[in-house]
């Protein structure tokens, strides 16, 4: 090979793959026109590719695309598709509400409440219930339960009735 | 925000005690009257009863024998000695929606003639009557406070 062969033989690559300039076209044209070596190189490299491309164009022929790509996609979706913590940490990092962070006292505030609510209820409650009478039981005597529920308030009375014969000696 | 639940949780054990012994302790007050046909007199102090009794009975005297203020602490029972050796037992045996359980038990010699157990609202009364006492009946006005 010549000198002049280093520079058409750089370009030989983008030449073959049509991808050089006008000007680096004719350069290499006129060259080729010239040296049978860059003509045997630039064979032996059309040879080449011609001998890789085959297989990988029987290959691609054969493989079936649409599938794979749908393959892709579903891998891709899972990969896009976060989990429940990460959507929900999403969702509230979101919400201006509690991006201010004001459920952090009213978490406390509630809390409070509930904490309170048996003085509240102490307080606040009227003792609408009135005297409750559970059970009553004698084994001796006969007894009256009275409850009135007239009125505000409730009379509750138990009364034993005491024979003539129940009565004891002063002590 | 750790600070926030310390106190919380602070205010919350503090809050438990309080709420649970909160009727360890109850005053009762006993008021042992006897009411008979025997005259007219029916004590002031009585009034309260006498509105309740009195449409009630026909008792025409209510006089105040003993007024006891009781300091009822849980499941300790105390008695309080009556005529004719009777005796009134009361018992603080728990609370029940904001009102003190009490248990009454009516002695008479070594036999119970009574037993009971009711429910006080702070400020209301119940009535227990019908042991004799002289010429008349013993009546109970119970109460308590807590």
């Amino acid at each position: 090979m010549k000198d002049s062969c280093s520079r058409p033989l750089k370009l030989l690559g983008k030449y073959l793959d049509g991808e050089a300039t006008d000007q680096e076209k004719e350069l290499v044209g006129n060259h080729l026109r010239e040296c049978q070596a860059c003509q045997a190189e630039l064979n032996s490299m059309k040879e080449l590719r011609t001998l890789i491309a085959t297989p990988v164009e029987e290959a691609a022929r054969q493989e079936d695309f649409p599938w794979v790509w749908q393959k892709i996609e579903r891998q891709i979706r899972a990969q896009e598709k976060p989990s429940w913590l990460q959507s929900l940490r999403e969702r509230l990092s979101l919400s201006p509400f509690l991006r201010r962070r004001v459920w952090v006292p009213a978490l406390a505030v509630a809390l409070l409440v509930v904490a309170a609510a048996p003085f509240l209820l102490k307080i606040t409650s009227s003792p609408a219930a009135a005297s409750v009478v559970v059970y009553v039981e004698s084994q001796t005597n006969n007894v009256m339960v009275y409850e009135s529920e007239t009125g505000p308030e409730t009379a509750v009375v138990i009364w034993l009735f005491e024979e003539p014969g129940d009565e004891s000696s002063p002590t | 925000m750790k600070k926030s639940i310390l106190l919380i949780t602070l205010v919350l054990i503090l809050s438990l005690p309080l709420s649970v012994t909160a009727l360890a302790q109850v005053q009762a007050r006993i008021r042992i009257i006897q009411a008979s046909n025997t005259g007219t007199t029916v004590d002031e102090s009585l009034r309260d009863v006498y509105r309740e009794l009195g449409s009630l009975f026909n008792f025409t005297s209510y006089r105040l024998m003993k007024d006891l203020d009781l300091n009822l602490v849980g499941n300790k029972p105390q008695t309080v000695p009556l005529h004719g050796n009777r005796s009134l037992e009361v018992t603080l045996v728990g609370e029940y929606k904001k009102m003190a359980e009490l248990r009454l038990r009516i002695f008479r010699g070594g036999t119970t003639v009574l037993n009971t157990q009711v429910r006080l609202a702070p400020g209301r009364t119940v009535i227990v009557g019908g042991p004799k006492h002289g010429d008349g009946v013993a009546i109970f006005a119970i109460s308590a406070g807590f």
